[in-house]
């Protein structure tokens, strides 16, 4: 995939097909360690298998289906930068699902960001009963932004998908803009 | 404070109580557009397809059309695809798409209730 965004949007699929009622999202730039961490995390039903088989391309576990490709794919994007992707538990949940991606931030070969904001709204906008909680922060910015929250400040109706997804792209397009190393 | 959960009965009452709440944030609407959105769907794009579903359906202020989205359908080749079910149970999907054709469903198939067959996945 050649934005990493899409990758972000492959996992939270995975966290809503796991039945998370709250999936958040922390994309971190630490420059002075030219580094770009991303975790997802969710409170949902967890994985049926250890790290190292869920990171084979071999292994999913939908039905009629030969591969799961999305968490292979995002590592393989990792380890091109000299990064890694690991799976650890969060604490959302009993049995939540913490991964953890780390980039080399100045690498060359690391893909781009992307459209970020379409790929958190697209979510945020066929799933408006999950929490929804994310986090940006390069150099001096940082920004916490939880959904329903925020469209309790903006009077938007929660059941109307459409409108929080709308929402959510305006505000995360604003707060890219605030932490311009992430990119 | 948080409330404790002391026996089945208190559990039962909070699992209603969040059930209603989720159904209040999903009511039921007249059409329903699912999105595939698995690993090849995402790769094949089918977010752009998203965003200008919720484009189009905003411009359009069109109301009674919920958005959802799916895992892989097993047509990977077809991707980006979606699916749109009607009041009637009726289903019809749509694949290899971009941003022309979404403004298409919409103009056609939801404002009109004439679906675009040229785009629809034949069987």
């Amino acid at each position: 995939m050649r934005e990493i965004a899409l990758h972000i949007l492959d996992l939270i699929e995975n966290s809503v097909r796991a039945q998370a009622t709250i999936i958040m999202v922390a994309i971190e730039a630490l420059p002075e360690q030219d580094l770009l961490r991303i975790v997802i995390e969710d409170n949902g039903t967890g994985m049926k298998a250890p790290p190292e088989t869920v990171l084979d391309p071999f292994y999913t576990t939908k039905q009629g289906k030969k591969t799961g490709l999305g968490l292979s794919l995002f590592r393989a994007a990792a380890e091109a930068t000299g990064g890694r992707l690991t799976i650890g538990k969060s604490e959302l949940g009993p049995v939540g699902v913490r991964v953890t991606v780390e980039m080399g931030l100045t690498h060359i070969d690391r893909n781009p960001l992307g459209d970020l904001g379409s790929s958190l709204a697209a979510v945020v906008c066929t799933n408006p009963q999950v929490d929804f909680r994310f986090r940006l922060s390069g150099g001096q910015q940082a920004c916490d932004l939880r959904v329903w929250d925020l469209a309790a400040q903006q009077g938007t109706d929660l059941r109307d998908g459409l409108a929080l997804g709308r929402l959510v792209l305006e505000a995360i397009n604003t707060q890219l803009q605030a932490c311009r190393v992430l990119t | 404070m948080t409330q404790r959960i002391t026996n089945p009965r208190d559990l039962k009452a909070l699992q209603e109580k969040v059930k209603s709440e989720i159904d209040l944030r999903s009511g039921p609407k007249d059409l329903r557009i699912t999105v595939h959105m698995g690993t090849c769907g995402i790769a094949a794009g089918a977010r752009d397809i998203l965003t200008a579903l919720m484009h189009e359906l905003g411009a359009a202020k069109v109301e009674n059309v919920s958005l959802q989205q799916t895992g892989c359908a097993g047509l990977c080749d077809q991707e980006p695809m979606l699916t749109l079910t009607d009041k009637a149970g009726g289903s019809f999907r749509y694949g290899r798409l971009d941003k022309n054709k979404v403004g298409e469903i919409v103009r056609d198939h939801v404002l009109r209730g004439q679906p675009v067959l040229e785009y629809l996945i034949k069987a």
